[in-house]
């Protein structure tokens, strides 16, 4: 190849193209010389080397803090639990939902409005609404937080054999369930106990609040607070349950909506046609709800039958699915699934 | 390093209910690489589970790594590396940081963990790779990636259930060269599950065999091929004059067209061979002694337990179908 076809201004001919598509020979060799196709040498890069390891394998709190830090930090980052991108945008809406009688309850101090206060501000009503308000925050929040959460927690497991990882390591199936549970259990309690905590941080904050407000409230306080841990604990339980019969993601979240939105349903119903509230003892929400107005000391909703009845009937929902959840971890495969 | 056993069992034995997966098994798997082989049903995965501590064995006593199968499975666990069968790994999440978790499961430092993830993968091949989700992975890299995870804690023993299964040829070379840098160049022990006879063979000096839950044999592969050894000759004309005579001199004997291979009795043998051959005017144009696969070994090991097993295709077979072929005619089995 000459100067003047690597020139810039010569002439596009594609020759220097077909010299590599054929060669650089000359086209006139013998027609009955056999062709080899040269096979390069690859230099060989890849050194295969075995890395001893000698150091400490840590004791079991270690092991089951793994298991919660996979789970918390991957809501956060890359790295840990995959959780999909709409569980984690919902999380956030709700998050910042949640908050909204908090950032009321400032504007409210930042007006001066009384009224306005009245309506958002720190009462016993509002701190039984933050936590078990049926509309929006148990139609539109934390029921379906729940549900995107334990989703996939048991049943994506089942699903991708990843359950083989935990039970071939030393991980008992009570750590691993337990472990489980307290992320997704912990995941809500973002979403409605730290909001819950900093609602009646606001007030302290907008009005300047002493001490002696703050012991008052506190017992309030701390009902509304295990309230909120009750319905936590109920909606984990039957949700881990039915990720624990699943191998999708699908059932056991449309399973809990339904269960928690179809008796609450069904006993409406029955409560408008008939009168008689007693349906209400198979509505998750709706045993929360009487448990939690109990405990907080506001007007109750259910008056044909004592809250203790629903105090019961929610150790029965949540015995039973702990339950069919250990029945069914207990069952679950290490060689195949 | 000590001579004494790294999977030890004795009159270990697993019932559910009347069935017994287990039966009364005497193994010592020393170490260096073991082949567990057996065909489905046989007991290979309660067998498994039943080492790994994670059910209790009906009867009799066990150790790993010196560690008793019945009351310390998660030492067990902690210091072994499980390879499963099927996936077990997330498909959302990227390889390093699948391997990370596997070895914080086991206690390690999530740094310490990220470390070992790197070189773990590095290991076997998939250090390119590492930042890829798992679901985009071939069968080979989920394989690898597998094998990574149980490596990471760099653990004396290594189980691995089907290696190389679904493999194409590339990535079952690759596979079968990391175990053999594993046993013999990081001196580490693997027990190998595996239903390629072929790939147990090049990995391993050991092998189990189980069959309906008991022990059908166990030891070095080059002892147990001694059973089997056979003289391989090729006949040029009166091959069937020739088959008659050595049966009728009670040889046993195989034949498929001009070649036949007769089983070696003694040192005689071969003169025995040449003499008949002589006798009824066959030409012997070859001779020599047949090398037996380990194919070879576990179908006259079938063989001798009565169980007429067809070929490796039959281990391939459900449990249940599996059962019905090889079962002697004595229990109403035998038919395809």
């Amino acid at each position: 190849m000459n100067e003047d076809e690597t020139a810039p201004e010569a002439p596009v001919t594609g020759q220097g193209r077909m010299d590599v598509a054929w060669g650089a020979n000359t086209g006139d060799e013998h027609p009955e010389d056999v062709q080899h196709a040269s096979t390069p040498q690859s230099g060989e890069i890849f050194e295969q080397l075995y890395t001893p390891w000698t150091g400490q394998l840590n004791p079991r709190w270690m092991r089951n803090w793994s298991i919660l830090r996979h789970h918390l930090l991957g809501i956060f980052k890359k790295g840990h639990r995959p959780w999909t991108m709409p569980t984690r945008i919902f999380i956030l809406i709700a998050f910042l939902a949640s908050l909204a009688d908090a950032g009321m309850t400032l504007l409210s101090g930042v007006v001066g409005s009384s009224e306005f206060h009245s309506l958002f501000g720190v009462s016993r009503d509002n701190l039984y609404g933050h936590v078990l308000g049926f509309f929006p925050r148990n139609v539109l929040y934390y029921p379906l937080v729940a549900a995107l959460l334990v989703g996939g927690v048991i049943s994506e497991d089942r699903q991708h054999g990843t359950s083989a990882l935990y039970f071939s390591r030393p991980i008992s199936r009570f750590d691993y369930v337990g472990m489980k549970f307290l992320s997704v259990a912990l995941i809500q309690a973002l979403v409605i106990l730290v909001t819950y905590a900093l609602y009646f941080l606001a007030e302290v904050v907008a009005f300047g609040r002493g001490w002696a407000w703050m012991v008052d409230i506190f017992p309030m306080f701390l009902a509304g607070m295990f309230a909120g841990i009750l319905l936590i604990i109920t909606y984990t339980s039957i949700g881990l349950s039915l990720s624990s019969v699943s191998t999708g993601r699908f059932f056991p979240g449309i399973g809990l909506l339904a269960i928690v939105f179809g008796t609450k349903t069904l006993a409406s119903i029955v409560k408008n046609l008939f009168e008689r509230e007693i349906l209400y003892l198979i509505s998750p929400y709706d045993c929360v709800a009487h448990v939690g107005q109990a405990l907080i000391g506001t007007q109750t909703t259910y008056d044909q039958y004592s809250w203790t009845y629903s105090l019961v009937a929610l150790v029965a929902m949540n015995a039973l699915a702990l339950y069919v959840l250990a029945s069914r971890v207990a069952s679950m495969e290490v060689t195949r699934e | 390093m000590t001579d004494e056993p790294i999977i030890q069992t004795t009159s270990l034995t697993k019932a559910y209910g009347p069935h017994i997966a287990l039966d009364n098994l005497n193994i010592n798997i020393p170490r260096g690489a073991t082949g567990l082989l057996g065909q489905n049903g046989a007991g290979k995965s309660t067998f498994l589970k039943t080492i790994l501590g994670l059910i209790q064995a009906t009867s009799g006593e066990g150790s790993v790594l010196g560690y008793d199968i019945r009351h310390q499975g998660v030492e067990i666990r902690q210091r072994i590396g499980y390879m499963p069968e099927y996936d077990a790994l997330n498909p959302d999440m990227d390889a390093i940081h699948q391997v990370r978790y596997s070895g914080e499961l086991l206690g390690m430092n999530p740094v310490v963990a990220m470390n070992r993830a790197h070189e773990a993968l590095q290991f076997v091949g998939m250090g390119e790779q590492r930042y890829r989700e798992i679901g985009s992975f071939s069968t080979g890299m989920k394989q690898a990636t597998k094998l990574a995870c149980a490596i990471i804690h760099d653990p004396d023993l290594l189980i691995a259930d089907e290696p190389s299964n679904g493999l194409d040829m590339k990535a079952r070379e690759f596979m079968i060269s990391t175990l053999n840098t594993m046993v013999h160049g990081a001196n580490r022990s693997v027990l190998m599950a595996s239903h390629l006879m072929d790939d147990v063979e090049r990995v391993c000096e050991n092998i189990i065999l189980l069959h309906k839950g008991t022990l059908a044999a166990q030891g070095k592969i080059d002892d147990l091929k001694a059973i089997d050894r056979e003289i391989e000759i090729h006949v040029w004309g009166g091959a069937t004059p020739l088959e008659q005579r050595l049966l009728d001199q009670g040889f046993k004997v195989r034949r498929e067209g001009r070649v036949m291979r007769i089983a070696h009795t003694g040192e005689d043998t071969t003169s025995n061979i040449l003499q008949a051959a002589a006798d009824v005017g066959a030409q012997i144009r070859r001779m020599h002694e047949y090398e037996a696969s380990l194919e070879d070994l576990f179908l006259a090991i079938m063989d001798n337990l009565g169980y007429s097993v067809k070929s490796s295709e039959d281990l391939l077979r459900s449990p249940v179908e599996a059962r019905r072929v090889d079962a002697p005619e004595s229990l109403g089995g035998g038919a395809a």
